[in-house]
């Protein structure tokens, strides 16, 4: 069993008549000791063959060459499987409707079957995900992972297929998604990596995905707990009103719970490896009278219904408006983080509306948050759409021409944060 | 172990109880007994069937069958009625005011529907939120299709006094805040009585009036 800590940064202290709590915890997985690499892994790489993919020639190449990379990070016991996705979903290797267990030999005959790999055909990419649900079915009680590389759109189903297929996939595996050029739509994407757990980016270059591939694998391979639930319990008549993951990335679970009982409800966090997130809660509970002190919620790390870690929220009534005035920075710093990811996804948004206006006064908030908060990582995305005149004010210009690749990248990364700096 | 919090649970956590998570102190000397609580179904019992289709005193939403918890507001049945609503609050849009101010760049609208606000907290504050930051919205939040630029984020705040009233303090906002047809703004450190009918003026048009229902 993996080793979880769970720390919570809050201002416990509220008003009189308060009644909102907010705290951010932080979860780390693997604390104190490297997690037991177990080999009960199982990993399915799955390549868009639409024939898209032959233009321009070096896609398919680049993707026969990073499946080779990735091939080459699947530990020896590990399950894998290979799934080429057209208009259907086509089992490559090992073929015949179960996994290959990864040894010197299966790895090679994997590699030979990929460097076969041809494109011609649509793309639907529920059928895709369906087969490795299968897949992975066949083998059961490891931690299932995927990588889904796609070129274009999903022609050839309806958004409702997908949400089927994704409503039936939740919980089963988790997927990371990559596009490579700029014909694919980032929120496709982004639907499948949110419903699963996974990572969505930008491949701009076919000849970047191998490194992408192994950095990949490398963190699936890494994983070593799955169906980690974050478990939450608050008191009569208290409502949960945030339940955000808020680093490394955004990603918003307040609708994803399942009820426990009454008062507990249980939010899916996937599969850990030695990492560390940080959510955002938000409770709203009865005011009480000053002085009282009463437990918000409890927050606790759940496998398999085995409580790996506890954290607890406390609201406490004062009437000392220092006390209660002050908001924690950890809290501030990730609803700036949160405004940021928003503003970027508005912005571009009006942009791409042609309101000028509005995409402007977007961006250049974004960039002022970005800025004050040290993202850099997103202040140089931005830099790739505005000219920035002055960050601190966050004054900006729209630049006339943006490739699609900047913008697609700026799109798909503007959920990644940064974790809040030192105390000044 | 089972404890018993100040309001009378039963909790297996010493610390914090159980059900409505409250402190409980640490027990001096031996622990009391455990107090046993009413079984849902004998609170039921108790109850006329006529009763379970009663309006949920919180949002007026229907009670289906004989559910603890309002499946609107997440109400809790069985805790005791919340204190009725006594003062109410009101926001309109006011051209007086509007002309008198003659704020720069900003039109009256054309059309702006009244917005009933129950006054039910201890502190309600008024303001306009932002998308996006509904962790920090006012109680009284005039963001809408038609907005007033001229209120701020977190403008002012109506606390409540003994007799159940509400006085008025503004929370250091941009334009500042009013009251009926005295242009003296009210202060940030006092708050400033209000009686049934009060207007508060914030904003460029914006005018709120408090009523004793």
């Amino acid at each position: 069993m993996s080793s979880f800590t769970a720390e919570v940064y809050q201002n416990e202290y509220l008003p009189a008549g308060g009644s909102e709590v907010n705290a951010i915890v932080t979860v780390t997985s693997g604390a104190g000791g490297e997690p037991a690499k177990r080999p009960d892994a199982a990993e399915i790489l799955i390549v868009d063959t639409s024939g898209s993919m032959e233009v321009p020639r070096g896609k398919i190449k680049a993707a026969r060459e990073a499946i080779a990379v990735a091939i080459d990070c699947v530990r020896d016991g590990v399950a894998f499987g290979l799934i080429a996705g057209t208009d259907k979903a086509r089992e490559v290797y090992p073929s015949g409707g179960a996994m290959a267990i990864a040894d010197d030999h299966t790895r090679q005959e994997a590699k030979r079957v990929a460097e076969k790999l041809r494109a011609q055909g649509g793309t639907a990419m529920g059928s895709w995900l369906t087969l490795a649900g299968a897949l992975f079915d066949t083998a059961p009680g490891r931690v299932c992972h995927a990588i889904l590389l796609t070129d274009g759109e999903n022609l050839h189903e309806t958004p409702e297929q997908l949400d089927a297929v994704l409503a039936a996939c939740e919980g089963r595996f988790q997927c990371d998604c990559r596009g490579v050029g700029a014909d694919w739509q980032v929120s496709e994407l982004k639907r499948i990596a949110s419903a699963l757990l996974g990572t969505v980016d930008i491949i701009p270059d076919p000849t970047g995905m191998a490194a992408d591939f192994r950095s990949m694998m490398e963190t699936a391979m890494g994983k070593a707990t799955q169906n980690v639930s974050l478990r939450v319990w608050t008191p009569q008549d208290a409502r949960t009103g945030l339940v955000r993951q808020v680093a490394p990335t955004i990603e918003d679970l307040t609708d994803r719970g399942t009820q426990v009982d009454e008062r507990v409800t249980d939010y899916p966090t996937g599969t850990w490896g030695r990492e560390s997130r940080d959510y955002h809660l938000c409770v709203h509970v009865p005011a009480r009278s000053v002085g009282e002190e009463m437990l918000a919620a409890r927050v606790s790390l759940v496998e398999n219904n085995e409580v790996l870690s506890r954290g607890l929220i406390r609201a406490i009534w004062t009437d000392d408006e220092q006390l209660s005035t002050h908001i924690s920075r950890e809290v501030a710093h990730y609803t700036g983080q949160a405004e940021l990811a928003q503003c970027i996804q508005e912005g571009l948004w009006a942009r791409k509306a042609g309101d000028q206006a509005t995409a402007t006064f977007k961006l250049g908030r974004a960039v002022r948050l970005a800025s004050e908060s040290g993202n850099d990582g997103t202040l140089r995305l931005l830099q790739t759409v505005v000219d920035i005149d002055d960050p601190e004010t966050g004054t900006v210009r729209l630049r006339r021409e943006v490739a699609d690749v900047d913008e697609m990248a700026l799109d798909s990364r503007s959920t990644k944060t940064v974790r809040v700096g030192p105390a000044p | 172990m089972t404890v018993v919090c100040p309001e009378g649970h039963a909790s297996a956590d010493p610390e914090y109880c159980d059900q409505c998570g409250l402190r409980i102190p640490a027990a001096a000397g031996p622990p009391q007994p455990t107090q046993v609580l009413p079984a849902l179904e004998d609170a039921d019992t108790d109850a006329s069937p006529a009763a379970w289709r009663q309006p949920c005193p919180v949002c007026q939403a229907g009670r289906s069958g004989e559910d603890r918890y309002c499946e609107a507001c997440g109400h809790d049945f069985l805790a005791p009625p919340p204190v009725a609503c006594a003062w109410e609050a009101v926001a309109g849009a006011d051209r007086a005011q509007f002309i008198r101010r003659a704020p720069d760049g900003i039109t009256f609208p054309a059309a702006f529907a009244e917005k009933r606000f129950p006054l039910d907290g201890t502190r309600v504050r008024i303001g306009r939120s932002r998308a996006g930051q509904d962790d920090q919205r006012p109680e009284i939040d005039l963001a809408g299709a038609v907005e007033d630029p001229g209120i701020s984020r977190l403008h002012a705040i109506l606390e409540r006094r003994e007799d159940g009233s509400y006085a008025l303090r503004d929370l250091g906002s941009t334009n500042g805040t009013t009251v009926n047809d005295d242009p003296a703004p009210v202060s940030a450190e006092t708050a400033t009585p209000l009686a049934d009918g009060d207007r508060i003026r914030i904003g460029a048009w914006t005018t709120i009036t408090v009523r004793r229902l």
